[in-house]
């Protein structure tokens, strides 16, 4: 799938705290802060060594073509210090058959949060990746992302056609077969009937 | 959200109850034969209620009734998900499918057996689009009629089915995806149409289906089942329209002769019988939960690792929804450098999840035959045994499904009325703090039933183990008390993981 058109909107400051390299069962919750006018987000919250992080999407259902933001914070257990780095963020398709990855941009710390903005412009399954290094330890946290509605149509008419191909040809092959023995039938009646008035 | 788990204090009265009853059974002389004349209900022998059944269950437009009505909600579920709003707390697709159908189908079993196999709406549609026919018998020729090859005449298939299930549901989140919920709806029905369409009466049913199969497993628990009113007359039957159908009535799907029957694990509780006996001799009873499985069920090979596959996987069930859970699953993860949606770390930990309840029970059958003297084959050890195993898998699961059941189902009623989740928005953290505040059910009644279900389904498996060692040795008694051990540990040592994992705080889908 083609991921080329990605752009990159966001761009931050930096600096340096200790973690270990985890990666986040990507397993989302949308949520809505009742406080909170903005639109649905994605989010997933993770316990990674001595950090909270916190990831979230905005929107939660992006669109090919709209405009949208990742937001990473990560902050200490012990004393809630945001980490302060500098985060990579790539994304590549989230499928069996692709290993295609681009880089969205290498973000710094904007008031405690790493931003990072995107468009796509085709709809799919996609995962964005947030690395940083930290004591030398890699560090990469992986998120899932849906851009545009998965297409409806296809499930459904995909079911119906192989259902319909399957019934057609057992109702076809079945329908051959009675008239095969129907005629052998036939054909065995009337020989045995030609044999009965056969008199040498 | 994190809901809490069983208080220390039930679990405390579970264990001393699960040592006193452990107390009984080294005590005890072991029961070595009974005679299998169990006592039994007729459930249209009931005062008022019983010919109001009858009616309704004697005739095929009532089931017609309910499959439609069955079919007709599998198909809103379908919509709903490929149409639908993709906030899984918000479709029906999801709510109906995850919390309340697949918790609930497994709690149905406790009172209705395997009912819910009989209004089935992908098995419905299947027959409507094959068969054409809303009911009756449908055209011979609608199918190739092929039987089922022998190297998957057995319950294997479902195993394997009930796997990937739940590694759809817990690896690759089925659960939270409306969409996917929908595709794997419509996959199945595709499976049972093909099955149907290709091989004789509905070996989907009797060999693929993993929810099918699970139901009949559990089903020789459960108290009600359908049976003769009297066996004298099947003794008599000639015709067997059970078996063979009648000119308007099917026969049995899954190839039952009602005479012979002894165990419920593959009736899909149809009611063809019901209605093509010429003498009307098949109707529902009531008997004691458990006698079946613990007297009269049949061990075979399959269904033993269908049971283990049970046990293992509802296990599993309870671990993945454990804080611990993830951090194990990133960890491993790291090690191995799996990324995105690590589903390979996820395989990874739920086959090792499934070996180790399978190793332990081998263990097991292991020492006890070297107790019995290794007189006994260990594949038949294997297979008897695992009966006893079963209870503990039925509690655990109900006991788990109830917390999804009571925890996740609130706010169902506003998606019954906005189905696909028109104009709504994801749920938010006051509602989520105010649903987790006022649950179905009071917590402490939900800790209760866990407990209660606990301690059933270990003295379930003492009372089975009870009745089917002796079996198992050619002279009818075990050798020495000190053959109940291996399974006594087994049992205890699974009941105390199934109690440990009720007690941790567990992650609900919302």
């Amino acid at each position: 799938m083609n991921i080329n058109t990605i752009l990159v909107m966001t761009s931050l400051l930096f600096v340096t705290f200790n973690s270990f390299a985890h990666h986040v069962l990507g397993r989302p919750s949308y949520s809505l802060g009742e406080d909170s006018n903005t639109p649905p987000s994605m989010q997933v919250e993770t316990q990674i060594g001595e950090y909270y992080v916190t990831y979230m999407a905005f929107p939660a259902f992006p669109k090919p073509g709209d405009s949208g933001r990742v937001n990473l914070y990560a902050s200490r257990i012990d004393n809630g210090l945001p980490f302060n780095g500098k985060v990579r963020f790539k994304v590549r398709d989230d499928s069996f058959f692709s290993s295609k990855e681009e880089i969205l941009g290498v973000q710094n710390i904007d008031d405690g949060v790493y931003r990072q903005g995107f468009v796509f412009k085709d709809a799919g399954d996609y995962i964005v990746t947030a690395e940083f290094e930290s004591n030398g330890e890699p560090y990469v946290i992986d998120f899932p992302l849906r851009i545009g509605e998965p297409f409806p149509i296809g499930p459904i008419g995909l079911t119906i056609f192989v259902i319909s191909l399957l019934l057609l040809f057992v109702n076809i092959t079945q329908r051959k077969r009675l008239a095969h023995v129907k005629a052998s039938q036939h054909h065995q009646k009337d020989s045995n009937e030609q044999s009965a008035g056969y008199k040498p | 959200m994190v809901h809490p788990g069983l208080s220390a204090g039930w679990v405390l009265v579970v264990l001393v109850s699960m040592i006193l009853l452990s107390v009984w059974l080294m005590r005890s002389v072991p029961v070595a034969t009974r005679s299998v004349n169990l006592p039994v209900i007729s459930i249209f022998n009931l005062p008022f209620v019983g010919k109001i059944i009858q009616r309704i269950i004697s005739r095929p437009a009532v089931i017609t009734m309910l499959r439609i009505f069955a079919a007709a909600t599998f198909l809103l579920v379908i919509a709903a998900g490929l149409f639908g709003t993709q906030v899984a707390e918000r479709n029906i697709a999801t709510t109906l499918t995850w919390t309340l159908w697949w918790s609930g189908v497994v709690i149905s079993v406790f009172f209705v057996g395997s009912a819910w196999c009989a209004i089935c709406p992908w098995d419905a549609i299947a027959t409507w689009l094959v068969r054409r026919r809303l009911w009756k018998k449908g055209s011979a020729i609608s199918s190739f009629n092929i039987r089922v090859p022998k190297v998957i005449r057995n319950i294997w298939p479902a195993l394997i089915m009930f796997v990937v299930l739940t590694w759809l549901e817990l690896g690759y989140g089925v659960t939270t995806s409306p969409y996917a919920t929908a595709l794997l709806a419509l996959l199945i029905v595709v499976l049972a149409t093909i099955s149907l369409a290709v091989y004789e009466r509905k070996a989907f049913c009797r060999y693929f289906c993993a929810v099918g199969r699970t139901l009949g497993a559990y089903g020789g628990i459960a108290p009600i089942a359908l049976r003769p009113i009297d066996n004298a007359v099947c003794a008599n039957c000639k015709t067997l329209e059970c078996y063979n159908g009648s000119n308007d009535i099917e026969p049995c799907p899954t190839h039952l002769v009602m005479g012979s029957l002894k165990q419920n694990t593959y009736c899909t509780s149809c009611g063809a019988c019901t209605q093509s006996c010429p003498y009307q001799n098949i109707n529902w009873q009531i008997r004691n939960i458990g006698d079946e499985i613990t007297y009269s069920a049949r061990p075979h090979w399959d269904e033993s690792w269908f049971i283990l596959g049970l046990l293992s996987l509802t296990m599993f069930h309870g671990f993945t929804m454990m804080p611990y859970w993830e951090d194990w699953m990133r960890q491993l993860a790291y090690m191995i450098g799996d990324s995105g949606r690590i589903l390979t770390s996820f395989s990874i930990g739920m086959a090792v999840a499934m070996f180790i309840p399978v190793l332990l029970y081998s263990a097991c059958i292991t020492w006890l035959q070297y107790i019995t003297g290794k007189q006994e084959n260990w594949r038949r050890i294997f297979s008897a045994m695992a009966l006893s195993i079963l209870p503990l898998a039925f509690a655990y699961h109900i006991a788990h499904n109830l917390s999804h059941l009571v925890r996740e189902s609130q706010g169902f009623i506003s998606v019954v009325f906005n189905p696909f989740g028109t104009n709504t928005l994801p749920l938010s953290t006051h509602e989520i703090h105010m649903r987790h505040l006022n649950p179905v059910v009071d917590n402490n009644i939900v800790f209760a039933l866990q407990a209660i279900l606990i301690l059933f389904g270990f003295w379930m498996a003492l009372k089975i183990l009870r009745y089917r060692l002796p079996q198992i040795s050619t002279s009818g008694k075990p050798e020495s008390r000190l053959a109940f051990m291996p399974m006594l540990v087994f049992i205890s040592l699974m009941s105390i993981i199934n109690l440990w994992l009720l007690m941790q705080p567990m992650i609900m889908r919302m």
